[in-house]
């Protein structure tokens, strides 16, 4: 029996045919037909194989909770594991199946279902384990390509966005109790947001026949009417095609929007938009799924819920197959019955699991007129077929076992509010033994549950629900809505979870899980074995962990569970849901935060003039940093940086010193305020001075160094490192506002109100001169460490002499307005002088030569001021400052503490890598089993061009004293070492002749 | 990502707030004349009760202005939020929020999805 | 053993339709008193119970656990194991864990499928790679193999992996062959399994709510199934440690902190290593199902609702859809958070403290699974002895006063 059109329904009227193909096969269907509707519309059945056992599968649902029908489509990058139940088809869309190997109708997985018997709960647990080696080298390697679903995607670049909404309501589900909702606020003072995750409103009004007419109007002009009357409210705004995945706390939802419903891929739209809305309250009226039954082949294709047969019918006017039997323990496929009958489609059979005395007269008296087959107190005990479905097996009410062909099954288990989204808010849901499901109980948010979703299936009581629970809502007015019913006045449901099999065989299997192949025997196995909570047994079988979260099974887990423990469902508990509600894109999740927007290129004022110049830069923290400048394309890293350093020693050099922290500090403590935030004394620094400073954590090690120049005792201005800025800010502000309010003190970041260039080098007083021809440069009038501002065109410059490199220097501070300007002024004033640009990479050279250290490089959070050898920074009269007491901690303050060193290599041919560890053994055992004692490591080293050797620093155990020893410098790529001394980290002018000359 | 109202900018998300640990630890005024042990509790040891929390926040991507809050972080609901200079709150005022000796509340933990 | 598995054990109770398996433990009510308790049935905590039963000859224990075993960290990590570590104390410590691992399917007979594929930690600037070089240099002298690879082995290792058009390109990575992945919840059930065949009794869902001492010694715990009497008394319950301290007076260095982790939707073996960013954030590693683990990062707030900021969830895809281009299509299926504890040094606390018969193992903040058969070891050495095993000597809670950090953030800052 095929497939046939329900033309009645909306879905068809007026609408274009759409062809596409499926594992290499041309199929027609209609213009807003999902994957699934028009593959059944072409009676295919099998879609599929599953994870482990590689069964065929079909199609189980016509929706999100789909645990079965999952396809890639090689046309969108190659997508795998999308639903086919929800993924809409376009011209020319290209599908496969997933799973399977040569061929979905010949599989070679499928012996794993021959296997099957073995690979029992716990199966990889209990093997596997040897020989030693098997598990990384066979064992595994086979288990991973055999599990997994769909196959890799290709590299796609999305093109996805974010939306953010900040409004009042949020009513979760746009159908009929959606619908009555927001019809309630209509031209209330509340922002509300509807959404609904169809194209189309009116949920049950389109996927069934179970409300024949509303307020006296057929169900599709009613819902005409009303979603104009929503759409011309001034407070209402709707979503379609947008999913609520996610309920974070604070009333705070995401939701995903499909921008490219029903149409392929472009190069310049965006495919995905996600959401993110902050709410005062949330309306969840996102309805219910209805689960299934566990029987001996449940997972044939041909098998599908009962509802879902029904919504394929209405909402995609398609009736999967002309004569289905139904199988149900309540009364909600009433209506399928209806629409059957009402399109000619009469069922093969009505199996229900509920007595004669308790099924509800009217449904009763519907089969009998209709000469529907009925068997009442009877049960499915299993399917046969092979690829699909041929014939069920009825267990009837004397126990005995009827055969009927058939390719369609209905199966109804029941209905589940969709408590996924209340439970990830931390609301609580309660058992109820009257619906046989848990439902909403103790909200923790604002949130609402109407209708179904609240646990709520009488439609005749839902008008009176929605304005009993949103009441509260000023100027909401009271809405009253007629439904004429096709369905039972209520659910009445009779519990049952699975069927016995008739003859039990290794092979017989009745599944609970259909996506991850969990059988009801892998629970009871697992409670025996003493997996006896369920969070345990998810785990232990997988159970309801597959991309559909278990949403037509997992109650029926608890169920059987609790069979088998004998306790109360409520009792066994649930496992927690977790968001999100349905898979969520990655790409969605970025947006356009990743790719050119993942983090911002900070750039200094003279960037287009490295770039002109061949810089070649480095990434420090956000900041482009030129980290070398090549002289010509062939010029390695090595050749440049020796020759700018070569040459900055001989004539000068300038470095964009931009990057790094600026922070102003004033107020009338400022002084008391930078004296406990430093380790240095300030108090005698006379005004117009600077000086080089360390600031350390409470635990007194080291964290940042800097310039801090007085302005007056009410006025200072304190340089950071390039990636210590926002921290050195942020802690001051933080001693400020929170220990020492009752300083009256005041900072602010002045990082990008200036640029900076370092000049050094024995030339750079006169290039100095030629710049700022007014400025009197001699040591006399402007010696070291002293700073003064000048006029510059129609603005101040800040000019300090100070250096890192050991040469003569001077740093400009000028507003980036002027900074591209002035610096191509230097250049042409230093032209002659022999001016180059240099890099970070240079500078750190120069600075090793004179032995200064960088904080991050020569120190890595473990060092005090002491291992570096600078105790004269330490303000030793201070009664405070920050870190200071930790210095005199017994470990702190120790003698043979790492402390910094210069190293040097014996034979000056050789080189000295940084990162490498100083023994004291020549050469190490080429595969080295037991520990090997070091002193301590290479923090820097360079290629010293003023020296024409390796100089590196190191900090070594008690290195003070340890001048002249001989020691051993291991290498990266080698067991042989680098015999070389101890010697004082300062490698050229001692006497600081060049600094100050 | 909760809610913080910063007492200087109005209702904001959480990400525009750094938080800054336990609120009213005194920084010792002479830590010369205390112990090791007395500057280690002051460095490195704070408070982290599950439940009541006196702490601190800092608009570090709004006005930079540090305040207090007294948060329930077996919920994460902020029960009161006052400037540095006012009276921290008595724990009077938040001991009927705790729901059992260890702090796990029926509600809101996410610890249990079922009402017992 | 008294449980033996095997393919043929399997094939046995197929045929009887698995119906004769035994249980893999015991459900006893606690007994009134015992030598030892342990507090948590993590994996660390029945790790800890089986070493004392196994090589300290102890077999009067109880574990207590609030939940299910394996409910906290235990079932919430990202499963990466390795042992490349910058200190010694530290290297020694996790490189113990790890000679463990490698034999651990076959001591408890139960396959925690430990799959050694590799770990590699990616450099995106030249601070990262002075970092890495100068870690590798110290784990080579401590014996482990961590070694350099450039960019042309990375794409060999992980052809998917874009290193050159993004943001931060990646320059090269710390790699570490012996490290790898495991079954979380396995290492939990096969020590729980092992340890109550010699007598250790788990007792689930039992809150301990209060340490009871006197006169600086422990008497034993106050739980929701009463008094249990007790003169030592193991803490290892992660982010909730210094809760129960706290009710013994202990105030102990630690601030509990959401860490956030997320699953994609399984696809075929796509990832064969597990790669590690610090830069950007971002772990993964596939499953043997198919599934993306992909580790996120902490909040920056004290909080035990395990439940973390979606903002951090972003945080990580970001980098996720940066690094791997075809990821790009791939969606996430669940996302969840657990509590950690968090020191300030980054390093756990293995220790006595000031109350006789007291033992903390805490403090393993985002990275504690790794450590478990290592730390439960020598955790159990230190309880049986009233000392600490030589390796977890430096993890002791006194050198916060001397300043003896085990300081594992490293050169954290980037600087110049």
């Amino acid at each position: 029996m095929s497939a046939i059109n329900n033309t009645k329904s909306f879905h068809l009227i007026s609408s274009q045919k759409i062809s596409f193909t499926f594992d290499g096969k041309k199929y027609t269907g209609f213009k807003g037909d999902t994957v699934a509707s028009a593959l059944l519309r072409n009676n295919i059945k099998l879609i599929g194989r599953s994870f482990k056992y590689h069964r065929p599968r079909g199609i189980y649902t016509c929706g999100i909770e789909e645990p079965n029908a999952l396809i890639q489509i090689l046309s969108e990058h190659s997508e795998p594991n999308t639903r086919a139940t929800v993924k809409r088809i376009y011209e020319g869309m290209v599908i496969v199946s997933q799973n399977r190997w040569p061929s979905l109708k010949m599989d070679i997985g499928s012996i794993n279902n021959l296997l099957s018997p073995i690979f029992s709960a716990g199966f990889y647990y209990k093997t596997f384990m040897g020989p030693k080696g098997f598990w990384k080298k066979v064992y595994e390697p086979i288990i991973r390509r055999t599990a997994g679903l769909g196959k890799p995607p290709k590299d796609f670049r999305s093109k996805s966005v974010h939306h953010y909404h900040n409004v009042d309501i949020v009513i979760v589900g746009g159908g009929l109790n959606g619908l009555i909702a927001a019809k309630k606020l209509i031209n209330t003072d509340y922002d509300v947001l509807l959404i609904e995750q169809d194209s189309f409103l009116g949920g049950v009004l389109n996927n069934s026949k179970k409300i024949k007419d509303i307020d006296g109007q057929e169900n599709v002009e009613w819902l005409k009417n009303t979603e104009d009357l929503i759409r011309k409210s001034k407070n209402i705004k709707i979503l379609k095609d947008t999913l609520v995945t996610t309920y974070n706390f604070k009333d705070h939802l995401i939701a995903i929007e499909d921008k490219a419903v029903e149409s392929a891929p472009t190069s310049y739209k965006s495919e995905l938009a996600l959401h993110k809305i902050r709410t005062k309250h949330t309306i969840l009226a996102n309805g219910h799924i209805e689960r299934f039954i566990s029987f001996r082949n449940n997972d044939l294709p041909g098998v599908m819920l009962a509802s879902s047969f029904e919504k394929y019918i209405h909402r995609y006017g398609v009736v999967p197959d002309s004569n289905p039997i139904i199988f149900t323990n309540n009364s909600s496929t009433f209506s399928l019955l209806k629409s059957l009958v009402d399109l000619g489609c009469k069922p093969l059979a009505y199996i229900d699991y509920r007595n004669n005395s308790s099924i509800e007269k009217n449904i009763l008296d519907f089969l009998k007129n209709n000469n529907i087959q009925t068997y009442t107190s009877s049960e499915i005990e299993g399917c046969d077929g092979t690829n699909i479905l041929k014939e069920v097996s009825i267990r009837d009410d004397k126990k005995n076992i009827i055969k009927i062909k058939t390719s369609m099954l209905c199966v109804s288990g029941g209905i589940n509010p969709d408590v996924h989204l209340f439970t990830q808010s931390k609301g609580l849901i309660k058992w109820d033994s009257k619906y046989l499901t848990f439902k909403p109980d103790k909200p923790f948010q604002n949130t609402i549950t109407l209708g179904s979703a609240s646990g709520n299936f009488n439609y005749q009581s839902l008008n009176e629900e929605v304005n009993d629970k949103l009441s509260f809502l000023k100027g909401a007015k009271e809405i009253k809505i007629k439904l004429n019913l096709n369905t039972a006045d209520d659910l009445n449901i009779r519990e049952i979870w699975e069927t016995k099999h008739e003859k039990e065989t290794l092979w017989s299997k009745s599944f609970i899980d259909l996506q991850n192949d969990v059988t009801t025997k892998d629970l009871s196995q697992a409670v025996s074995e003493g997996f006896d909570r369920i969070e345990h047994l998810k785990r232990f079988t997988t159970n309801s962990m597959g991309t559909d979260q278990g949403k037509i099974s997992s109650i029926n887990s608890l169920g059987i569970v609790s069979k088998i423990l004998n306790k109360n469902i409520s009792d066994v508990g649930t496992t927690i849901y977790r968001p999100p509600y349905s898979p969520l894109s990655f790409s969605a999740i970025a947006g356009r935060n990743t790719y050119e927007f993942y983090d911002p290129k900070r750039k200094t004022a003279i960037h287009s003039w490295h770039i002109k110049n061949n810089a070649v830069f480095e990434d420090v923290g956000q900041w482009k940093r030129p980290w070398y400048f090549k002289l010509n394309q062939s010029e390695t890293m090595h050749q440049a940086v020796q020759r700018e350093s070569r040459q900055l020693r001989e004539t000068a050099g300038i470095l964009d010193g931009s990057t790094l922290g600026k922070i102003e500090v004033k107020g009338k403590d400022a002084l008391e305020f930078m004296n406990l935030m430093y380790t240095n004394a300030f108090t005698k620094m006379k005004p117009m001075t600077s000086r080089y400073v360390l600031m350390l954590g409470e635990d007194g090690m080291v964290k940042d160094d800097g310039i801090v120049s007085k302005i007056n005792d009410q006025h200072f201005i304190a340089t950071t490192t390039t990636g210590g800025a926002p921290k050195v800010l942020g802690d001051m502000e933080e001693y400020a506002q929170t220990e020492w309010p009752h300083l009256k003190v005041y900072m602010n970041s002045i990082t990008e109100q200036f640029s900076t260039f370092n000049i050094s080098g024995p030339k750079s007083r006169a290039i100095m001169r030629k710049v700022f021809s007014e400025v009197d440069f001699s040591n006399e009038k402007f010696p070291f460490m002293t700073f003064n501002t000048f006029n510059y065109l129609d603005t101040k410059v800040r000019i300090m002499r100070a250096s890192f490199t050991g040469e003569l220097g001077y740093e400009i501070y000028v507003p980036p307005k002027y900074a591209l300007e002035l610096w191509e002024k230097i250049f042409r004033n230093g032209k002659n002088l022999g001016l180059i640009p240099y890099g970070t990479e240079t500078m750190h050279l120069l600075r090793a030569e004179k032995g200064y250290v960088v904080v991050g490089q020569d120190t890595d959070g473990t060092v005090t001021p002491v291992d570096l050898n600078l105790n004269w920074m330490i303000g030793k009269k201070k009664k405070d400052f920050i870190g200071k007491r930790s210095l005199s901690r017994s470990d702190t303050s120790k003698k043979n503490r790492k402390q910094l060193v210069g190293i040097i290599p014996i034979d000056k041919n050789k080189n000295i890598e940084e990162g490498q560890h100083i023994v004291e053994i020549k050469s190490l055992p080429s595969n080295i089993k037991e520990p090997i004692e070091y002193l301590g490591h290479i923090t820097s080293s360079y290629h010293s061009p003023a020296l024409k050797h390796c100089i590196a620093m190191a900090l070594v155990k008690g290195g003070n004293q340890l001048m002249g020893k001989k020691i051993f410098v291991s290498k990266s790529n080698s067991s042989e070492t680098v015999e070389s001394e101890i010697v004082n980290p300062v490698f050229l002018d001692p006497n600081n002749r060049r600094l100050l000359s | 990502m909760f809610l913080i109202n910063c007492p200087y900018c109005g209702e904001r998300d959480q990400s525009e707030f750094s938080n800054g640990g336990e609120a009213h630890v005194k920084r010792p005024e002479n830590p010369d004349s205390i112990s090791d042990k007395e500057w280690a509790e002051y460095v490195f040891v704070r408070s982290n009760p599950k439940g009541i929390f006196y702490e601190r926040w800092v608009h570090s991507h709004g006005c930079r202005k540090w305040f207090n809050a007294v948060r329930n972080t077996s919920t994460d609901e902020i029960l009161k939020i006052y400037k540095l200079d006012e009276k921290p709150p008595s724990l009077d005022e938040f001991k009927h929020t705790l729901q059992t000796p260890s702090g796990e509340p029926e509600l809101g933990s996410g610890n249990f999805t079922v009402k017992k | 053993m008294k449980k033996k598995y095997s393919i043929f054990n399997i094939i046995k109770n197929t045929l009887s339709k698995n119906e004769n398996w035994q249980k893999m433990w015991r459900s006893p009510e606690p007994k009134k008193s015992y030598e030892v308790i342990i507090v948590g049935g993590g994996g660390h905590g029945l790790g800890t119970a089986y070493y004392l039963a196994k090589e300290h000859g102890i077999k009067n224990i109880a574990v207590i656990e609030k939940g299910w075993l394996g409910s906290g960290n235990t079932g919430r990590n990202t499963t990466i194991i390795r042992s490349n570590y910058l200190w010694n104390e530290s290297a020694f410590l996790y490189d113990h864990s790890l000679k463990i691992w490698e034999n651990l399917s076959s001591e408890l007979n139960y396959n925690v499928m430990f799959s050694q594929r590799g770990v590699m930690n990616l450099a995106h600037n030249e601070h990262d790679i002075k970092e890495m070089r100068r870690r590798i240099s110290a784990n080579r002298l401590n014996g482990l193999d961590s070694r350099w690879i450039d960019t042309n082995e990375i794409k060999k290792l992980v052809p998917i992996m874009n290193t050159d058009n993004l943001r931060y390109p990646v320059l090269g990575a710390a790699f570490q062959p012996r490290g790898g992945v495991a079954r979380h919840d396995a290492v939990a059930w096969g020590f729980a399994m092992r340890a109550d065949e010699m007598g250790v009794d788990i007792i689930q869902n039992c809150e301990v709510k209060k340490i009871k001492t006197e006169n600086g010694k422990v008497l034993g715990v106050e739980t929701s199934k009463g008094f249990i009497n007790s003169e030592k008394v193991g803490v290892v319950a992660s982010g909730h440690t210094s809760v129960l301290a706290a009710t013994a007076g202990i105030r102990l260095p630690l601030q509990s902190r959401p860490l956030q982790a997320l699953v994609s939707e399984p696809i075929k073996p796509v990832i064969n290593t597990v790669v590690m960013s610090n830069a950007v954030h971002a772990y993964v590693s596939q499953s043997d199902k198919g599934e993306l683990v992909i580790g996120a990062g902490t909040d920056g707030y004290n909080s035990f609702t395990q439940r973390g900021g979606y903002d951090v969830i972003e945080e990580t895809v970001r980098a996720i859809v940066e690094l791997y281009p075809i990821f790009g299509k791939m969606k996430m299926l669940r996302q969840w958070g657990g509590i950690v504890d968090i020191c300030p040094d980054a390093s756990p606390i293995i220790s006595k403290c000031d109350v006789k018969g007291l033992y903390f193992n805490c403090g393993w903040g985002t990275g504690g699974f790794k450590a478990t058969p290592g730390s439960a070891n020598v955790f159990a050495h230190t309880i049986a002895n009233d000392k600490p095993h030589k390796i977890n000597a430096a993890f002791s809670l006194d050198r916060f006063v001397t300043g003896r950090l085990v300081d594992e953030h490293g050169a954290a800052a980037v600087a110049h």
